[in-house]
């Protein structure tokens, strides 16, 4: 029997994703192809043409700012018009559109890409990470979304997932992932936080657990508030002891800026696990004047990273208090509190941890894993039936019809467990009505228009009657997918009217369908300029050797005793090799590299004193 | 007239010698001399130059102070695509500053932190420009046919006595197909590089300067070999300390981690692939970082 197909589980993140797999039964990250286990979630495209993903990326982010797309999941899944997108693109350097549906387009390497093929490019990456640690395809994935995200938000990462290859088993909640990973479905009942601090956002989930189902009973948070900005606090203190030394401002020059940033993070991290760490930019800058360049040497003790991001930490325990007490959640009656997210491994944000809750938080030794391991083990789970852990998805907001009046009627509450089905019986609102409107909104407020329009139909050819005496069953129905159909059936007629709401990423199936076909063009056409590049290189330096050959041999009187042919012949060789250095023929490039090799023998074996390079 | 040309011809001489060309420099002073021959600058610095022939070498060229131009005026800073100070050796990397040599006062200073600035010509060349006649239709110049790619070039380009009426430009790209036809890749790009900024829609400069830069892009991609190649760093921190960089050497150094390619690297650099190129053949050249 054929091995079973790998299964994945990935943590799409802000800043970070990390791809995870269950290996003998257990957990286990799958390191990326440079030894990382974090992939940053950057795509660039750098200025010779060639895309870039995850470290690298992110390592020219500040040289290359325009066309440098990262935190991506910002914008997924959302309208143009969104403040939450509005408020984002004020922070972001790059280039962003407004689409034909108020979807955006992403401005990079001259293309104008959706959100999620841009996020499918990390999961790609992923992806081949996978298949590089299995030796085979990997297609089946479990994706994981924070708890907050819409039905909207969780197609477009979908279908990302479905434009990088993906079979999307599943998209679980973040916060879910990270309880599982803790095993948390099997051993605790009852209401546990979950406290993500990542590289740029922090979310904070309360989970209400019962016999392996997991409730998201509170969500809230700070979008803007991570990782980087313990490292902006570490650029700026080292920016000014600079300034002070010899008076330049290092954040005017990209190059310093990037070195800057990748140091203070390094910095950032290294404090966690020692007291003290050495910074070292050597040839930071050349100063204006001219002069031997400068090198900048700190010293950054954990004391003094705790005091210049003193009041981040209290953010963090504001914003937990904060939403704690919006959903009615005191400290004490919480089962457990996880730590998840890379910046939880800082000790001064432990300890505040510690200090507010009054226990000790649950913090793995790589809090910034749990997410994918939950969600390996959950793709594990999806897969085999007779495990006994299999988590039940719930619908993240209310789902309901519009009704006379502006308002909503909620049919489905939130954090249903999934499969489900609702049905409530309505009435018509005017005499003599013949038509029904139905409008499925998804979300929590109570006026219609502030929540999300999945979708509308009418239902036509009611009983002409006074009002409220035409009768019309609605049935919603979501099934284990989380796909939403709503039925409208006249009682009295028995007629029948259905939609089947499948939420928009926007994007349209035939654009997905374009772009995975795109997609898989660029794969292709990505290994063949791979090709072509090193035969270009064996090519010039064969060209090279032949260049040096002939002087040598024009040198020599009589020309070495070459035969009188090879010279000329030799010639013609370099000619044919320049012409077909121009092209991209792949397989030209090889046959003219054949050539100069023989050339290269012929000229080299008449002159026979010569010992080569 | 010709001494201020001939004051031009120096500062274009003194550039060409910044980015490691001494031979094209003398040259140039000597063209100078030519024109004015009491111009005490030429002088010197044709002195100078022969009596320190290999490029790249110690001898200081103080400025005589009353000619002393105003600080930075030679800077070829705020632009990512000059060299910005001479090689040590070699027609590679045209911008390391010369090891242990005095720099230039006002000279050859990369001007640090606003290299990113794009777009603002150095002074030199504004001081070339404004001289400029705009008869780039002038003699009519092959830049087809009559080189090889790989091979020497037959250039039928003459040593001394040019026209008198000859342009700026003109003047360049003879002395870049000079420096072509003596395999100084190096310089000849230089060279165009300013001959594009006096005439930037001139086809001739377009189209040597195309080959020069694909020649010599060639020649330093096969020095570092197999781009797919991850080269290290082999000197310990406290040696690197010492060695004499400029801050865009030191931005690659940094990015060089055992981890990434050369190919990565020329993505990482944010400058161009030829600049990026020349420092990294710098760095190998004085082992520096090595790919074993």
């Amino acid at each position: 029997m054929a091995e079973p197909e790998p299964l994945i589980g990935i943590d799409l993140g802000t800043t970070n994703s990390i791809v995870a797999t269950i290996q003998d039964g257990q957990p286990v990250v799958i390191k990326n192809r440079t030894g990382q286990a974090l992939t940053p979630s950057v795509v660039a495209m750098a200025k010779n043409g060639k895309r870039l993903v995850g470290g690298i990326a992110k390592r020219q982010a500040i040289t290359n700012p325009q066309e440098t797309v990262y935190a991506s999941k910002r914008l997924i899944g959302r309208k143009y018009s969104s403040h939450e997108v509005q408020d984002a693109l004020r922070a972001l350097p790059y280039e962003v559109v407004a689409g034909q549906h108020d979807d955006l387009r992403i401005c990079m390497g001259g293309k104008e890409l959706s959100v999620p093929e841009v996020s499918a490019m990390i999961l790609q990456e992923l992806k081949a990470d996978a298949e590089a640690h299995f030796g085979r395809p990997v297609t089946k994935a479990v994706i994981t979304v924070p708890a907050y995200f819409n039905d909207a938000q969780r197609q477009a990462t979908k279908d990302a997932g479905r434009i990088a290859g993906l079979d999307v088993l599943r998209i679980i909640n973040e916060p879910t992932a990270a309880a599982l990973a803790y095993g948390f479905g099997r051993t605790v009942n009852g209401r546990v936080a979950v406290l993500d601090l990542g590289g740029g956002t922090f979310d904070v989930s309360v989970l209400e657990i019962s016999q392996g189902v997991f409730d998201v009973v509170g969500t809230g948070g700070d979008t803007f508030l991570g990782g980087e900005d313990w490292d902006n606090r570490v650029i700026e203190w080292l920016v000014f002891g600079f300034a002070k030394e010899h008076g330049i401002d290092l954040r005017k020059d990209r190059m310093a800026l990037q070195r800057l940033k990748d140091a203070a993070e390094k910095a950032k991290v290294e404090l966690s696990s020692v007291r003290e760490a050495a910074l070292n930019l050597p040839f930071i800058c050349t100063p204006p004047g001219g002069g031997a360049a400068l090198h900048l040497q700190a010293t950054l003790g954990r004391d003094k990273l705790d005091d210049l991001t003193s009041d981040l930490a209290e953010r963090v325990v504001g914003i937990t208090t904060e939403v704690l007490g919006e959903a009615g959640v005191r400290a004490s009656e919480l089962k457990e509190v996880i730590l998840v997210g890379g910046m939880s491994r800082m000790p001064k944000i432990v300890e505040a941890v510690r200090g507010y809750f009054r226990r000790e938080p649950c913090k793995g030794v790589h809090p910034d894993e749990v997410v994918a391991l939950g969600a390996a083990i959950q793709a594990h789970a999806l897969v085999q039936p007779e495990h006994e852990l299999l988590l039940l998805d719930v619908t993240p907001q209310s789902l309901g019809v519009a009704i006379a009046g502006g308002s909503v009627r909620r049919l489905i509450p939130k954090n249903t467990t999934v499969p489900t089905s609702a049905t409530e019986v309505f009435a018509t609102s005017k005499d003599f009505q013949r038509v029904v409107k139905i409008m499925v909104l998804q979300g929590e407020h109570d006026v219609a228009h502030q929540n999300e329009l999945l979708g509308e139909f009418v239902l036509t050819g009611l009983r002409e009657a006074p009002r409220g005496q035409a009768e019309i069953d609605v049935t919603f129905d979501i099934n284990a997918e989380g796909i939403v159909s709503v039925h409208a059936k006249d009682r009295e007629t028995g007629l029948r009217q259905s939609i089947t709401v499948t939420a928009s990423s926007g994007l349209t199936e035939e654009e997905l369908l374009r772009i995975m076909d795109e997609q898989r063009e660029y794969l292709l056409a990505a290994r063949a300029s791979d090709e072509l590049k090193s035969r270009r290189v064996e090519l010039d330096s064969l060209a090279r050797d032949v260049v040096d050959a002939l002087t040598r041999a024009r040198l020599l009187p009589g020309g070495g005793g070459l035969a009188p042919d090879v010279m000329p012949r030799a010639e013609q060789v370099l000619e044919h090799a320049r012409a077909v250095r121009a092209g991209e023929d792949v397989a030209a490039l090889g046959r003219a590299s054949e050539l100069l090799a023989a050339s290269l023998a012929q000229l080299k074996g008449a002159a026979g004193s010569g010992p080569g390079r | 007239m010709s001494s201020q040309r001939a004051n031009q011809l120096i500062e274009a001489g003194l550039w060409l010698r910044l980015s490691g060309d001494a031979q094209g420099a003398r040259r140039l002073f000597e063209r100078a001399l030519e024109l004015d021959p009491a111009n005490t600058r030429a002088r010197e610095y044709l002195a100078a130059a022969e009596g320190a022939p290999s490029r790249g070498a110690a001898t200081p060229f103080e400025r005589p102070p009353d000619l002393e131009p105003s600080p930075g005026r030679l800077a070829p800073a705020s632009n990512q695509d000059l060299p910005v100070a001479p090689a040590l050796e070699g027609d590679w990397g045209a911008w390391a500053e010369g090891q242990g040599g005095p720099r230039e006062p006002g000279g050859q200073a990369p001007s640090g932190p606003m290299v990113l600035e794009e777009g603002a010509p150095a002074d030199v060349l504004e001081l070339l420009a404004r001289d400029v006649v705009s008869d780039v239709e002038a003699p009519v110049f092959a830049t087809s046919g009559d080189t090889d790619e790989y091979g020497v070039p037959e250039g039928n380009t003459q040593e001394f006595g040019l026209p008198a009426a000859e342009s700026e430009l003109d003047l360049l790209l003879r002395g870049a197909e000079d420096l072509l036809e003596l395999d100084d890749h190096s310089g000849a790009v230089d060279l165009l590089f300013k001959a594009k900024e006096l005439a930037p829609a001139d086809g001739r400069v377009e189209a040597l300067r195309v080959r020069s830069e694909r020649m010599l892009m060639m020649r330093l991609e096969s020095r570092l070999g197999d781009l797919g190649r991850v080269p290290g760093v082999r000197l310990p921190p406290d040696d690197i300390i010492w060695l004499n960089l400029d801050h865009r050497a030191g931005f690659v150094l940094a990015q060089i981690d055992g981890l990434v390619s050369y190919e990565d690297l020329f993505s990482l650099s944010g400058m161009t692939r030829l600049d990026t190129a020349r420092i990294l053949v710098q760095l190998l050249d004085e082992g520096v970082i090595s790919t074993d």
